[in-house]
């Protein structure tokens, strides 16, 4: 009960020591926000780049081509493609991006046939605004991702203009599946039309194609490349997540690299905690020794050491996490690299790991001085005073 | 019985190449009830003797005892417990917590105590009370006077009604009056409570409150006036 009965003493000692309080945990506050962000961005590019074990769809594409405006494929491939044993689907694509460069606000517009948006998104799909059959009725509509939408501010029956196209919002998107929360979808003969690729039915960006049997993934892929070997265009075909992970390489290997700031970040964190906790402990020799005299015992005056160092770290950290939090979800931020996106993941699991990593550096960077000061003498700390 | 026993106390420690033997085979008895002066030019070891009878130091060799109780082999928790149960510490430079208020200071030594938070309300406002300072409850020590600080102390030394009082040159740190003052209410708390005070002192003024008191000289008690016989 003693370790419960002194928490309110360690809170006077935070709160009535303003300034050293409170630039301490503003210092660890930003080098969280920086870690959640990173972590979240990580965590985005992982859940759009890694293959998982129930994944059916391969994404057909250009050998040698990542860049939607090199990739061009006849759109009578997703005839031959359709016979192949395991094959449920094949989507025709044709995509259209605002910018083709590594961007946090572009614009990707999916060109699909009428009949098969529902094909198309894959997930947990839900039209929380306007309706497919709305989108189907217009030949310039749009049905747009959540996340775009609140990014550009689209609400169904608005219009807006991106690379050149300017279309009708027709219907809102809400899924799972990062991918597709940041997309336009249109019609293909629209979109076609509009990006000069010589006219319906010629030529589209990719096939996506559902397959009935995830573990038969590589091995239709093979069988549909093998198809197109001898064509006058090849195709590589991979699973989608692998596909995105190797168009988007140079933005995988930028947030891997981020990496090491986050690690930085919680190095920051620490090394900011435990300089607070070291000057308190250095200015406190006399109080310490004045508790030690009043019968607090070594260990109790570590534990309240250690516990400002705790909270200092979880206030900071909450602080920061929420703060990155915000601005992730309220920024709908994605990475999109060559038409393809990967959105900055607004969910939990990043500000839980930074504040759990600000919790345990707090306690961390206290453990080592609320040792020393448990095993303190108290006529030494006199004498240091 | 004595309330206090030291025998052969000693007390030796090292200073690079040189040992120190600040208090050297010391006999002391202290009755319950005492108020004891403790005088002796400085190095004379009154304040390790003291620090010896607050348990925040050990002797070298000898034995200690507090109502019956040695303390001298206490392991270092359980002299820390029976410092908090038994030994009230007045300091020279008062060492309140500066980021506490008085009332809170005077808490601290409670929350080593099972007791709620109404009975340490209650004890802490006696304690104020007794020292004359509860109107100053809510004031950070930076904000109270010499003496005020001391009451405070002194306040935070009863509040755990201990079976000693032990006081470190209580009154080196205040003017006269302040000083009178604050020797006026050890004496009335060691008339009217019948606490036991230790008070180490260079001021042979405050003498005058005390019924014994005792010179060393180089770690020994050299002089011992009870009652009448004092100068």
């Amino acid at each position: 009960m003693r370790l419960l009965r002194v928490i309110p003493t360690v809170l006077r000692q935070i709160l009535r020591s303003p300034i050293r309080s409170g630039l301490t945990i503003v210092g660890i506050a930003v080098a969280m926000f920086l870690f959640v962000v990173v972590e979240a961005m990580r965590e985005g590019v992982h859940t759009a780049t890694q293959v998982q074990a129930g994944d059916t769809t391969l994404v057909v594409y250009r050998e040698n081509r990542f860049c939607p405006f090199s990739s061009r494929l006849p759109q009578f491939y997703g005839d031959r493609i359709e016979q192949l044993d395991g094959v449920t689907d094949v989507v025709p694509m044709q995509i259209h991006v605002s910018n083709c460069r590594a961007s946090l606000d572009v614009v990707t517009f999916r060109g699909v046939p009428r009949d098969d948006f529902n094909t198309a998104v894959t997930g947990e799909t839900q039209i929380i605004g306007g309706t497919v059959d709305h989108w189907q009725s217009r030949g310039d509509a749009a049905i747009v991702g959540e996340a775009l939408a609140a990014r550009r501010g689209l609400r169904v029956g608005d219009r807006f203009s991106a690379a050149g196209l300017t279309v009708y919002v027709a219907g809102i998107l809400n899924t799972d599946h990062p991918q597709d929360r940041n997309i336009a979808w249109v019609h293909l003969p629209f979109l076609q039309e509009a990006a000069r690729r010589g006219g319906t039915g010629a030529l589209v960006t990719q096939f996506n194609v559902l397959v009935d049997d995830p573990k038969q993934l590589e091995a239709i892929a093979s069988d549909i490349d093998a198809l197109f070997t001898h064509d006058e265009h090849p195709t590589a075909t991979r699973p989608e997540r692998a596909f995105v992970g190797r168009a988007a390489r140079d933005i995988v290997d930028l947030v891997d690299f981020a990496g090491v700031l986050a690690w930085g970040a919680l190095a920051a964190v620490f090394a900011l905690i435990a300089n607070a906790i070291v000057l308190a402990v250095r200015d406190r020799v006399r109080d310490h020794a004045v508790l030690q005299t009043l019968g607090f015992t070594g260990p109790l005056i570590g534990w309240m050491v250690m516990l400002e160092g705790v909270i200092i770290g979880l206030v900071g950290g909450l602080l920061g996490a929420a703060a990155a939090l915000t601005t992730v979800r309220v920024g709908n931020f994605s990475l999109t690299m060559e038409g393809l996106n990967m959105e900055i993941a607004g969910g939990w699991t990043a500000p839980l790991l930074g504040v759990a990593a600000a919790l345990t550096l707090g306690f961390l960077a206290g453990v080592v001085p609320a040792i020393r000061l448990a095993r303190r003498d108290i006529a030494a700390s006199f004498r240091a005073v | 019985m004595a309330l206090i026993e030291c025998r052969q106390l000693t007390r030796t420690y090292r200073r690079g190449n040189e040992e120190i033997t600040p208090l050297r085979d010391l006999d002391l008895d202290i009755e319950s009830g005492g108020f004891v002066a403790l005088m002796g030019p400085s190095g004379s070891g009154k304040t390790t003797l003291l620090n010896l009878l607050a348990g925040i130091d050990r002797p070298t060799a000898g034995t200690l005892s507090v109502a019956g109780k040695p303390v001298h082999n206490l392991p270092r928790r359980a002299l820390a417990n029976w410092r908090s149960a038994h030994v009230g510490y007045i300091f020279q430079l008062y060492n309140l917590i500066p980021v506490l208020t008085a009332y809170e200071n005077v808490e601290l030594p409670l929350l080593l105590q099972s007791l709620s938070r109404s009975e340490r309300h209650d004890r802490v406002a006696t304690a104020l009370e007794a020292v004359g300072i509860e109107d100053r409850h809510e004031h950070y020590p930076r904000q109270l006077s010499g003496g005020q600080e001391q009451r405070v102390a002194i306040a935070r030394a009863i509040v755990t009604e201990p079976t000693i009082l032990l006081a470190d040159e209580p009154t080196g740190d205040l003017d006269r009056q302040s000083a009178t003052s604050v020797m006026e209410l050890l004496a009335q708390l060691n008339s009217e409570q019948g606490r036991t005070i230790v008070m180490v002192t260079h001021d042979p003024r405050t003498t005058e409150w005390a019924d014994t008191v005792l010179h060393l000289e180089k770690g020994r008690l050299v002089e011992q006036a009870v009652g009448s016989e004092r100068p």
